[in-house]
């Protein structure tokens, strides 16, 4: 096996991007793993190289994530392992052991120290028909948007709670798409209620709030119906979805984006047995850190989504924090002078992490779910419907597992938990852990097990 | 659908799915591929109902295809010319 690094990243979005950078110069060996050919993470899921694409993604809240990106491009010390997902973190000896599974299988990769800014992902949530090809996490048509300039449906509904729908209906509709419909399940004067309730932070944030005005005003133009009080009932199609309803009349649509709101991808972290807490409103974990982001494993660092989904800016203040702790520990940077240079971070970080907190009141999903029938689908991998759940909801999530195969498929539960937890604790079983994790992390090849590179 | 408007992407290949062609464009996912010439449909589940795609990130599983005897994740896989894929749809 190669030289260890001096540190591994997963995850190249702002969060990675951001320690790598605050790391620049202090003569450490950085590899920086990520499932994505090139950095920028979800937020800023560039097209491949091979495509050129004019006026890519316009907006002024781009600019600094385009900067920050080639500012990351350009680091010497960091070597790029882009197209690896990592699928599995062992401490041994006080190092770390990673194993990276990529395009001509898996690669070892070792290190003495290792954050993780992994990202998070678009809360699965089920609801009768979600299981029809057509019907998407909303994150994964924006994706297909960003990086592939592809709008996968002709008609598309966007349905959930997180005003981030606002958006990806506003970017399809400039694509040149079209939106059948928005659909809000809480009441607009819920949505306004939270955010006067601290209008000296919606006042901050100015900027985000006039994006999603700018998009709402887009949508009006566009004769693209934006609906409040539309809790989603149903999605309807035999092979493929035909429409949506919630409340009123059905709406005619192929395509169907859900849009409740982010967990944290908390597999690796819980993976090394680093101390995690509920993420927030939506469920999910989030990894526990100290003030230089320390997660409760030593050498083990976390930031971005991983430690709670905040947005990307918060992000990307998280991973300075990261990285100036880290040079702070490896006395690269006196003690002092880390906390000099930490302190603008931290007070900005705070700020964002209140906007975040209050973005996260606005589109709390709870009270807002679909209601389930004991045929529809809970665990999309191994086909479990509630009503072979609902007998077991006595035992553990990992009982659960045993007795049903409920989180046992390829996802390893990222989509099912947190919608079994959360029935759990409306049958009266709060506070489950969630399932043991497993390697390995991302579904993997088996002939790469067999024949490791 | 393509976005054609602003966009000039890589080159023309075609790849096999199925044993049916498809055409797509270097810099392009599997998933894309698939799906921009109407093929949705990535697996059959238990009740023999059609899968799609579902979170396009990598994180679900949903969108796996055998490429080359490898299980592989459609959505993060580029397409090459001459590749030959498998769905279980």
């Amino acid at each position: 096996m190669a030289e260890p690094h001096d540190l591994a990243i997963v995850g190249g979005g702002p969060a990675g991007q951001a320690a790598a950078l605050a790391l620049a110069g202090l003569g450490l060996r950085i590899a920086v793993v990520d499932e994505q050919a090139r950095p920028g993470g979800q937020i800023l899921r560039q097209p491949p190289a091979s495509f050129s694409v004019a006026n890519w993604l316009p907006g002024s809240d781009h600019h600094w994530l385009k900067d920050q990106a080639a500012r990351f491009t350009a680091l010497t010390e960091v070597e790029w392992i882009g197209r690896h997902s990592v699928i599995e973190i062992a401490r041994t000896g006080g190092s770390f052991a990673l194993l990276a599974e990529g395009p001509d299988g898996i690669r070892p990769i070792a290190a003495h120290r290792v954050l993780i800014a992994g990202g998070c992902q678009d809360l699965a949530v089920p609801v009768p028909g979600w299981t029809l090809p057509g019907v998407y996490a909303a994150g994964g048509i924006q994706a297909f948007l960003k990086s592939q300039r592809f709008i996968p449906g002709d008609r598309i509904v966007l349905a959930g709670t997180h005003p981030l729908q606002l958006l990806i209906a506003a970017q399809i509709v400039a694509a040149g798409g079209s939106v059948a419909a928005v659909l809000f399940a809480q009441k607009r004067g819920a949505m306004i209620g939270a955010m006067i309730a601290r209008p000296w932070i919606a006042a901050r944030h100015v900027l985000t709030l006039r994006t999603a005005a700018a998009a709402t005003l887009a949508l009006k133009r566009a004769g693209v119906p934006v609906r409040f009080g539309a809790r989603l009932e149903a999605i309807g199609g035999v092979d493929a979805v035909t429409g949506v309803r919630a409340g009123g009349p059905a709406i005619a649509c192929d395509t169907v984006g859900l849009c409740y709101g982010f967990v944290p991808q908390s597999i690796l972290p819980r993976m090394a047995g680093a101390a995690m807490r509920p993420a927030g409103h939506a469920g999910g974990w989030a990894a526990v850190h100290d003030a230089w982001m320390r997660a409760s494993i030593p050498g083990l660092c976390v930031a971005g989504e991983t430690t709670g989904v905040a947005g990307a800016p918060a992000a990307a203040a998280g991973g300075t924090i990261a990285g100036l702790g880290i040079a702070r520990d490896l006395a690269l940077l006196d003690p002092a002078e880390a906390d000099r240079r930490a302190a603008p971070v931290r007070a900005h970080h705070a700020r964002l992490l209140g906007f975040a907190a209050l973005l996260e009141d606005l589109a709390d999903p709870r009270g807002f779910l679909p209601t389930l029938g004991d045929d529809t689908i809970v665990c999309r991998c191994e086909d479990v419907n509630l009503g072979a759940l609902v007998p077991e909801f006595g035992g553990s999530a990992n009982g659960i597992k045993l007795a049903t195969r409920c989180g046992m498929g390829p996802c390893q539960g990222r989509n099912c938990e947190p919608s079994l937890l959360r029935l759990m604790a409306d049958a009266g079983r709060p506070g489950d852990p969630g399932f043991t994790q497993r390697f390995p992390a991302r579904p993997v090849p088996l002939a790469d097990l067999a024949d490791p590179a | 659908m393509r976005i054609l408007s602003d966009v000039v992407r890589g080159a023309a290949v075609t790849l096999r799915v199925d044993g049916a062609a498809v055409p797509a464009f270097e810099g392009e996912t599997v998933a894309t591929a698939m799906m921009a010439a109407g093929k949705g449909v990535f697996r059959r589940d238990g009740r023999g109902a059609p899968r799609g795609l579902y979170c396009n990130m990598g994180s679900c599983g949903e969108c796996m295809v055998t490429v080359a005897g490898r299980r592989v994740r459609a959505c993060l896989t580029e397409v090459a010319g001459g590749m030959e894929i498998a769905t279980d749809g």
